[in-house]
């Protein structure tokens, strides 16, 4: 799994030469200034497709049902209601204020189950770049917390990008980090 | 018509990814991606520290939708939309009928997304109403369960609509059903004609009306709330009285008679000649079944029919049944007092085909 996330370029970057991979962010400094898009240039194609992933091939079924007659159905979700009156008699100790729902960890559904993984990889290239560059000096380990939000943000000015303290296409090509 | 699938940029996932879009956190939640940025025609949320780039001029639209990505695509799927009453997830596309205005034609595949739908009714917004619908959702009736058995557990203020053909029951499952909280959940089931040949000629499916009966009964025994569903066509318009009084004799656990007029999509549109009853030339057939329902004491709605297009006795029973996104308007209603009242047109509907007695009121 490890091998699908090459990043030929972050070591160039990071340490020293061989830079042709690299996209070295400096380059994005001259390409803002000269308008054409040297930033279309170095766009990689990020095409994730990642590792085994059984319901890949779900989705033609589900996209299409959405898009045609979608949720399928004439179905009007709105007119039972009126009509049908639930009795609420069950479990009514247990049911927890309407106020407090969704949002309490019980209800909140798993995080990124099964692409933690991935992420962290990614997150650490990512943190790597910004050590090296010297927006960032906190620990890599894969986790985007504030200190990585921040470094992201500066990098992001700097270097003439959307700022939104995350990981963006943007980033990922301004490191060179490829993910296919 | 709005749109249920956004394009987006790509985002670095192996599994099915679920989250729900939030524009200002309150409580803040692990599957909450929160807008961080806005672009030219973009929105960022934040997806563990990546930016989950939707194409999108109206963010503020998305706010507190529960959404699917899947891996190597570039779309995102607005599973639960929190500003929508008309939420529903499709459980498979597989079927063991075939009608004649079916709207959602089967296939042969299914693929299970049953976990991906647990996460997102966890995030579903407080009190939603939740359909479930195919295809046929009882083809897959062990995961169908198991969800249902954990999303109530999880999301007891939750409510469903589970739209199946009836078909797939046995006395085992009695005791799966009386697992369930039976009041939180409507069956909607569809029944065309009390006469079999008809039904099953109508669902292209032998001995469907005998085994819908038995099921129907099966249900009721488990305390179901059952919603009967009836579209009506050509092939049924002449029997709709006989079938009022069959539910009120035969069904008594029928909730509610939900009398239905054609949606043009799928295998209706292929049909719509020989099937669409034009009710607002004739709606006598209609009439005389809401007659001996609602005389009978069982609650008896209109769905899909425009209000103009319904004698007006009749129109208190329409109900404004039309999914928000696929619901439009003509330019007759333009000027029309009952407007907004009125269920209006499906998206696809086609005005030269469809009622020729449109008038705005």
């Amino acid at each position: 799994m490890n091998k699908k996330f090459l990043i030929p370029s972050l070591l160039a970057a990071g340490f020293g030469a061989t830079s042709t991979e690299a996209a070295p962010p400096s380059k994005f400094v001259i390409a803002d200034n000269t308008k054409t898009s040297l930033f279309a240039l170095f766009r990689q194609q990020h095409t994730y497709t990642l590792a085994a992933h059984r319901s890949h091939s779900s989705h033609g079924s589900h996209s299409s049902h959405r898009s045609s007659s979608g949720g399928g159905y004439s179905a009007p979700r709105a007119a039972p209601s009126p009509l049908y009156t639930a009795p609420s008699n069950r479990n009514s100790t247990s049911t927890p204020p309407s106020s407090v729902l969704p949002s309490p960890p019980a209800a909140a559904a798993r995080t990124l189950p099964g692409n933690s993984g991935a992420f962290q990889r990614i997150a650490m290239q990512v943190q790597t770049a910004l050590l090296s560059y010297g927006y960032y000096s906190g620990a890599i380990d894969g986790v985007i917390g504030a200190g990585s939000k921040s470094a992201l943000s500066r990098f992001q000015a700097d270097y003439g990008l959307s700022v939104t303290g995350t990981i963006t296409p943007e980033v990922l090509d301004a490191f060179g980090i490829v993910a296919n | 018509m709005i749109p249920l699938q956004l394009k987006i940029d790509p985002l670095p996932i192996v599994e099915p990814l679920v989250v729900r879009l939030v524009l200002n956190p309150s409580i803040k939640s692990p599957s909450d991606a929160i807008l961080v940025a806005r672009g030219d025609g973009t929105a960022d949320f934040d997806v563990g520290g990546f930016s989950l780039r939707v194409h999108t001029n109206d963010p503020a639209s998305l706010d507190g939708d529960v959404v699917l990505v899947i891996p190597g695509r570039r779309t995102l799927h607005r599973l639960i939309r929190a500003s929508s009453p008309h939420n529903t997830l499709l459980i498979t596309e597989q079927c063991d009928q075939l009608c004649v205005m079916c709207s959602q034609p089967p296939k042969q595949y299914h693929t299970d997304m049953f976990d991906q739908f647990l996460d997102a009714v966890r995030l579903a917004p407080v009190d939603a109403t939740i359909g479930l619908s195919g295809g046929e959702p009882l083809l897959h009736k062990k995961r169908l369960f198991e969800f249902l058995v954990k999303a109530q557990n999880h999301r007891p203020d939750l409510r469903f609509h589970i739209l199946t053909n009836g078909q797939h029951l046995l006395a085992e499952d009695e005791a799966h059903l009386r697992y369930l909280d039976m009041t939180s959940i409507l069956w909607g089931i569809p029944i065309y004609a009390a006469e079999g040949e008809i039904h099953d000629r109508i669902v292209g499916k032998v001995g469907a009306f005998s085994i819908l009966q038995e099921n129907l009964a099966r249900l009721g025994r488990t305390g179901a709330a059952i919603e009967l569903r009836t579209v009506v066509m050509q092939s049924n318009i002449d029997h709709l009285e006989r079938l009022g009084e069959y539910i009120t004799l035969n069904q008594p656990f029928a909730q509610v008679w939900a009398i239905m007029q054609l949606e043009n999509i799928g295998y209706a549109r292929m049909n719509w000649t020989k099937e669409f009853s034009d009710t607002s030339l004739s709606f006598e057939g209609v009439s005389q079944a809401i007659n001996i329902s609602l005389g009978k004491g069982l609650a008896t709605a209109l769905y899909n029919f425009p209000l103009c297009s319904v004698p007006e006795a009749y129109r208190r029973y329409c109900v404004a049944s039309i999914s928000d996104w696929k619901q439009k308007f003509l330019a007759t209603c333009e000027n029309c007092s009952l407007k907004s009242k009125c269920t209006g047109f499906f998206e696809w509907y086609p005005e030269e085909r469809g009622f020729k007695k449109i008038i705005a009121q």
